[in-house]
C-alpha cells in the first residue's frame, strides 16, 4: 500500500513541473428525470430481482439527478446528487434509512497534473462494468445481474496516466465497495487498462479487490463496445468475482448488439448468462436474460419500451399464485430525460 | 403607440436576421462557411505564415494541419458545441470539420466545410464524452422525432464557426512581434 502510494506520488511530483496551463470552464448543470411503467407477467412486483424498477403495474418513480461539475485552470469537480426510488434506497448507500435521502452518485475533485497524468479523490461511479446507475447512461431500462451484483461506487483516489489516445492505465486505492467511509481501512486496490485498438473500438480490463455483499474478494472485469459501423454496435461486459477462503462470488457474460433502424430509432438485445458460485454443498442460481429495448429519442427525451424474459433452473421466481416458477417476464415503459 | 410600432417592427427585424445566419451549401450540396478577405497590403508569404501560425500555434490544441503549399493550407479541427441551461450549460457534442486557406498578395479567403456532428452523452463520471466516433453530416436530415434538436446544433455549430472566423481573420490581420519583458518599473520614497 505505502509502495504504491509513493510511486503515485513520485510520478506526479516528476511530471507536474512541464504542464501546460488549461482552460477556465463555466459553471456545468446537468442531469435526468426518468419514470416507468412496469408490468410483470405472474403480477408480482420485484419478481426479477436485478436493481431498480422493482414497482408492478404502476406508474413510478426513477430519480432525479442533478449534477455540478467546474473546472479553474488544471483543478476540477464534480458533485451529483440524486433523489427518488432509484436515486435514494435502490441505489448503495442510502444515507438516511428508510430511503428517506439523497444519494451522492459522485464526489469528487481531480487535478490535470499534465495533458496525461490526473489523479482523483472523492467518491466515484465504479469503473467496474458495462451498466451505471444513471438511465442515461444505459441502452436497456432494466439492469444486468452483473450490475446489480457488481459495486456501484468507489470512494478512494486514483491516479490515470494516458499512454496516448489509445491507451491508457489507471490505479487506485479504495473503500470498500458502495461505502461513503471505509470499515477497514482504505484497502481495496484496483486498476484499469483501456486500449482502444482501432477507431470506434474500446476495451476496459479491470480489477478491483474489496467486499461486495457476500464477503471481501477480488473482481475481474472486461467491458468493451465497438461501434462496427454507422448503425451496428455491439457491446460485451464479462466478470468474475471470487470471494475469499472460498466464500462463493459469481461469472457472467452480457452481450449487447444494438442497431439504429431509423433517425432518433435504436433497436438493442441484451442477452446475459449469470453464476452464482457454490458455496460449499450450496449450490448457487444460474440465470439466464434476453431483453428486447427500444431507444426512441427525440431532443433530450428517450422513450424506452421493452421486454424481458429470464429463466433459472433454481426456480427463484414466481408465478400468480405464489408458487416457485422457472421463468419470469415483463413488459416496461420508461421515459428518461436528459438535461 | 409609434415608439410601440417601432420596438415591434425592429424586434421583428431583429429576428428576421437571426433566422437569416445559417451555413450556405456549396456545388456538392454541403454546407460551407465561406470567406474572403481583402487585407491590408500584405504578401502572400506573410499571409501564409500568420495562417500557419494559426493552425500550429494558436489552435494547435484543436486543429491539425494537413498539408501546405506555397500559398494554400488544409486542416482539421474539432470544436466542441455547448448547452446552455439558464445561465450555466454543459458541452453537448462536437462537429469536425475541414479548414482551407488560400492565399494571395493582399487577398485571402478561407472555408470551411465537411462538417460532422458526434453527440455526446455523460459518462459514469459526470463528465460528457462521445457517444461514437462516426460523425453524423451537418447536412443530413435526422428526422421529424430530432429536428428541433437538429436545429439548434445547427444554430450553435454557425455561431461557433463564425466566431472562429472571425478570431481567424483578426490574426491574419495582426502583426504578432514578441515584445520583449518590459522592465517593472519601481518607486523609491526614500528621496524626493
Amino acid at each position: 500500500m505505502k509502495k504504491l502510494l509513493t510511486a503515485i506520488f513520485a510520478m506526479a511530483s516528476t511530471t507536474c513541473a512541464l504542464a501546460q496551463e488549461t482552460a477556465t470552464s463555466p459553471l456545468e448543470i446537468s442531469g435526468s428525470v426518468d419514470t416507468y411503467f412496469k408490468y410483470d407477467f405472474a403480477k408480482k412486483a420485484n419478481n426479477i430481482t436485478t436493481s431498480f424498477a422493482s414497482d408492478h403495474n404502476s406508474v413510478s418513480l426513477g430519480m432525479i439527478d442533478i449534477l455540478l461539475k467546474k473546472k479553474t485552470g488544471k483543478a476540477s469537480f464534480v458533485g451529483e446528487l440524486s433523489f427518488g426510488p432509484r436515486g435514494q434506497s435502490q441505489s448503495i448507500p442510502d444515507a438516511a434509512a428508510g430511503g428517506s435521502s439523497f444519494h451522492i452518485q459522485n464526489l469528487y475533485v481531480n487535478y490535470d497534473f499534465t495533458d496525461k497524468f490526473s489523479m482523483t479523490a472523492g467518491y466515484m461511479g465504479t469503473f467496474i462494468g458495462y451498466e451505471v446507475i444513471s438511465p442515461v447512461g444505459n441502452f436497456n431500462y432494466s439492469t444486468s445481474y452483473l450490475f446489480t451484483n457488481g459495486p456501484f461506487q468507489n470512494a478512494g483516489i486514483k491516479a490515470t496516466y494516458k499512454f496516448s489516445d489509445k491507451v491508457s492505465l489507471m490505479a487506485g486505492v479504495f473503500n470498500d465497495w458502495n461505502a461513503y467511509s471505509a470499515t477497514r481501512g482504505v484497502s481495496a486496490v484496483g486498476g484499469q487498462l483501456m486500449v482502444a485498438p482501432v477507431e470506434g473500438w474500446t476495451a476496459y480490463i479491470n480489477v478491483l479487490s474489496g467486499a461486495g455483499a457476500g464477503g471481501y474478494g477480488t473482481i475481474e472485469d472486461l467491458t468493451t463496445s465497438y461501434q462496427i459501423t454507422e448503425k451496428f454496435k455491439l457491446g460485451l461486459n464479462a466478470a468474475n468475482y471470487d470471494i475469499d477462503n472460498d466464500g462463493g462470488g459469481y461469472a457472467g457474460a452480457a452481450l449487447y448488439p444494438q442497431y439504429a433502424v431509423a433517425g432518433g430509432v435504436t433497436l438493442g438485445l441484451r442477452g446475459e448468462y449469470f453464476k452464482v458460485k457454490d458455496v460449499g454443498a450450496l449450490q448457487g442460481n444460474k440465470y439466464t436474460s434476453v431483453t428486447l429495448t427500444a431507444n426512441i429519442k427525440s431532443g433530450g427525451l428517450t422513450f424506452i419500451p421493452e421486454v424481458r424474459l429470464d429463466h433459472s433452473g433454481n426456480m427463484p421466481f414466481f408465478k400468480e399464485s405464489g408458487a416457485a416458477a422457472p421463468n419470469a417476464g415483463q413488459f416496461s415503459l420508461a421515459a428518461v430525460y436528459a438535461f | 403607440m409609434k415608439y410601440l410600432l417601432f420596438i415591434v417592427f425592429a424586434a421583428f427585424s431583429f429576428q428576421l436576421s437571426a433566422q437569416q445566419k445559417q451555413f450556405s451549401k456549396d456545388d456538392n450540396g454541403k454546407y460551407i462557411y465561406y470567406k474572403v478577405v481583402d487585407s491590408l497590403a500584405l504578401s502572400k508569404d506573410t499571409l501564409l505564415q500568420r495562417a500557419k501560425s494559426f493552425v500550429n500555434v494558436a489552435y494547435k490544441k484543436s486543429m491539425v494541419q494537413e498539408s501546405i503549399t506555397d500559398s494554400s493550407i488544409l486542416a482539421k479541427g474539432t470544436m466542441v458545441i455547448d448547452k446552455t441551461i439558464l445561465v450555466a450549460g454543459h458541452p453537448s457534442g462536437e462537429v469536425s470539420y475541414n479548414f482551407v486557406f488560400e492565399a494571395r498578395n493582399d487577398k485571402y479567403r478561407f472555408w470551411i466545410t465537411d462538417m460532422l456532428y458526434i453527440p455526446y452523452q455523460r459518462d459514469r463520471y459526470g463528465n460528457f464524452v462521445a457517444t461514437t466516433q462516426i460523425g453524423t453530416p451537418l447536412e443530413r436530415s435526422p428526422g421529424k422525432l430530432n429536428a428541433g434538436a437538429w436545429k439548434d446544433i445547427l444554430n450553435s455549430t454557425y455561431a461557433k464557426i463564425e466566431k472562429f472566423g472571425e478570431e481567424f481573420k483578426k490574426y491574419l490581420a495582426t502583426n504578432r512581434v514578441d515584445k520583449a519583458k518590459k522592465k517593472v518599473e519601481t518607486i523609491s520614497t526614500k528621496k524626493w
